[in-house]
């Protein structure tokens, strides 16, 4: 398998052959084994939130943070659902991870898993494009291997969701094994969950499970582990990011005019060697390229008889 | 394709500029010209008579001659922020499509809607609105009026799972120093933004009938639709847990209007609900119709029912609003009638 083609026909949304995807997965699953739950990264980098199948505005991201080939990449998750292209950029990202393997972390989302995906886009999406869902099987192996978080310069940390009172200390999230299915409680879940919210202490949510965590929590996690950020994505923000608790936390969102109809603005946060934080906005692909053919396939609205 | 991505890099805004630009050409260019080519634009019978409508949505041109809406429409659809009406007679039916609430915005609500945990998207600067002038009766359905009516109280439902969560936490508790309070739910809302909201309404009142129905018949026919949208107001995938969702779709024809609002909740594992508002005008007896309904049944009670129509997917079907609607046991139905008198001062009448 050339990776570079592949590379090539997954930038253009081309159809990738079953054997090529089992193979890539296989593939990533040997490197990804060999990463810890959190794994080390050095600045310059930039922070990638949710991408939910967006092909497209993934691109934009690249072209416009610089491209894989010069820059450090850190995913925090929600790679796939919703979108139209949730294999192409799972796969893509995973190429990539391939390609340039010290380039690019990769954390898990809520949506990285077979629960989540069966209900919100990917399983279909695999079985239209396939016809059976063998290569949703193969993802779904690959999302067990994927990291729970990264931390950078020793100074901030990136998580998918937030917070949670099993983990205080990242020994805590070393010490996960994480090589399963996200189960519905303890710290792995909570990562990849939890959310930030106007609470005093850590609080139940109204849904009965799950936490909901606030600013004295966010501070005296980073003041016991000396971070000065925490970096998550997991919410939709119509500017693309949003500071919260004097900055002590930020939620980046990847995913420009999510579902194709928010209307939003994505942003991703680059991360300098002296800490400087940038943020780049970035806006959706039109729905058609220049010549009037759909890039995106578009939900027109289909006038019916409702009653 | 790729050749003309390959050429560009990322999107700025005088792009942006000229994707709009193209966009309102494009909608200029369907107008029909009043000249004798026209007539080749779209193929309905052009009678010449006086229209009794009026529209100015964009994407539904009217015809030079005789002034009808020409549907289908010629293709694409942009929806940038245009605010498409029609009048019929004294009716005046507006839409308005936007994005999700910005951070300002949310702040604002935040304060107006105290204690609510807003739910993922708002489409606050939507609205479907209709309107009758002379009467100055106004019904509009916005999300602000519909998280409104969301109850700031526990609503008692839990998510499937919740009562395995609780007691996992409940032991670990015993070797850790996670707090009692931890444990308690913090915040009074309803997480599953249940709202029976029925529009909000200015002017003349409704009287309550029940015995009332919608004229199911006339609504059937196939009558050229004048205008139509299709909107969500708000949605929240509560977690993952399945979804909560209000949307509103409004279709006008030549001797009347339907608006159906839509509150769809499914709580995977636990419950269904489908709670419909909907708003029938009869132009010519200018005669307003609003019917309330509330669905609600368990969540394995409409699976069960499922597997026995279809068996590869189980899923697909739970997303849809009108199948699980018509599975659901109907738990309460109201209905108003609100007739405008035509030619004299406006008044309410009371329904034969």
């Amino acid at each position: 398998m050339k990776l570079d083609d592949t590379i090539d026909s997954l930038r253009q949304g081309k159809h990738i052959p079953e054997e090529t995807v089992y193979s890539l997965c296989l593939k990533s699953q040997e490197l990804l084994m060999n990463e810890a739950n959190v794994t080390h990264v050095d600045t310059p980098v930039t922070i990638c939130g949710d991408i939910h199948g967006q092909l497209h505005d993934l691109l934009t991201l690249f072209d416009k943070s610089g491209g894989i080939e010069k820059n450090r990449y850190i995913f925090l998750g929600d790679f796939v659902d919703r979108g139209f292209y949730s294999l192409e950029s799972f796969l893509l990202l995973l190429c990539y991870k391939l390609r340039y393997p010290d380039r690019i972390t990769m954390i898990r989302g809520n949506h990285e898993t077979r629960q989540i995906t069966k209900v919100y886009g990917f399983y279909d999406e695999i079985v239209r494009k396939y016809g059976n869902s063998n290569v949703w099987r193969y993802c779904c192996e690959v999302f067990d291997y994927l990291s729970l978080g990264a931390i950078i310069n020793d100074r901030i940390f990136c998580v998918h969701g937030g917070l949670s009172p099993d983990v205080t200390t990242i020994n805590q999230i070393r010490s996960i094994d994480r090589k399963q299915e996200v189960p519905h409680e303890g710290a792995m879940c909570d990562l990849l969950w939890s959310d930030p919210d106007d609470v005093d202490t850590w609080s139940l949510s109204p849904r009965g499970a799950g936490f909901l965590f606030g600013r004295n929590e966010v501070e005296q996690f980073l003041h016991k582990n000396k971070f000065e950020l925490i970096a998550r994505a997991h919410q939709l923000v119509m500017e693309g990011y949003k500071e919260m608790f004097d900055g002590g936390l930020v939620t980046v969102w990847s995913a420009p005019n999510y579902c194709y109809r928010c209307g939003n603005v994505a942003a991703v946060l680059r991360v300098e060697d002296d800490l400087d934080r940038n943020y780049m906005i970035f806006e959706a692909v039109q729905a058609q390229d220049g010549v009037g053919n759909a890039i995106i396939p578009t939900k027109k609205p289909q006038m019916d008889y409702f009653l | 394709m790729d050749r003309q991505r390959g050429a560009r890099h990322g999107i700025n805004t005088i792009q942006i500029n000229r994707a709009r630009e193209i966009h309102a050409q494009t909608v200029r260019s369907r107008i029909p010209q009043p000249t004798a080519a026209s007539s080749t634009l779209h193929s309905h019978d052009c009678a010449p008579t006086v229209p009794r409508y009026r529209s100015n949505n964009p994407n539904n041109p009217p015809c030079a001659h005789c002034g009808t809406v020409i549907i289908p429409a010629p293709k694409a659809t942009f929806p940038f922020e245009d605010t498409p009406s029609i009048t019929v007679d004294d009716w005046t039916i507006t839409t308005r499509k936007k994005p999700i609430l910005n951070s300002q915005e949310l702040d604002q609500w935040g304060e107006q809607l105290s204690g609510l945990t807003l739910p993922e998207m708002i489409f606050g600067n939507s609205y479907v609105q209709i309107k009758n002038e002379k009467h100055d009766l106004c019904i509009q359905f916005n999300a602000l009026d519909a998280l409104k009516a969301v109850k700031m109280e526990d609503s008692g439902i839990r998510v499937s799972y919740a009562h395995k969560w609780i007691k996992s936490k409940r032991e670990q508790q015993k070797t850790s120093e996670l707090h009692d309070s931890s444990l308690k739910i913090a915040q009074h809302y309803d997480w599953t933004y249940t709202t029976k909201y029925k529009g909000t309404h200015a002017g003349p009142e409704f009287i309550r009938d029940d015995s009332t129905e919608l004229p199911l018949d006339k609504l059937a026919k196939p009558d050229p639709i004048l205008f139509y949208d299709d909107m969500v107001l708000f949605e929240d995938e509560l977690a993952d847990n399945g979804i909560s969702l209000l949307n509103v779709k409004v279709r006008v024809m030549h001797e009347r209007l339907l608006i159906l609002s839509r509150f769809f909740l499914r709580v995977d594992g636990v419950l269904f609900r489908v709670f419909d508002t909907r708003v029938y005008v009869d132009f010519h007896e200018n005669k307003v119709i609003r019917e309330y309904k509330e669905h609600e049944g368990e969540y394995n009670a409409i699976l069960a029912k499922h597997k026995m129509v279809h068996s590869h997917d189980p899923k697909a079907v739970l997303r849809d609003s009108n199948w699980v609607a018509q599975q659901l046991p109907l738990v309460k139905r109201e209905c108003e009638v609100l007739e405008l008198n035509k030619d004299s001062e406006p008044k309410c009448e009371e329904n034969p």
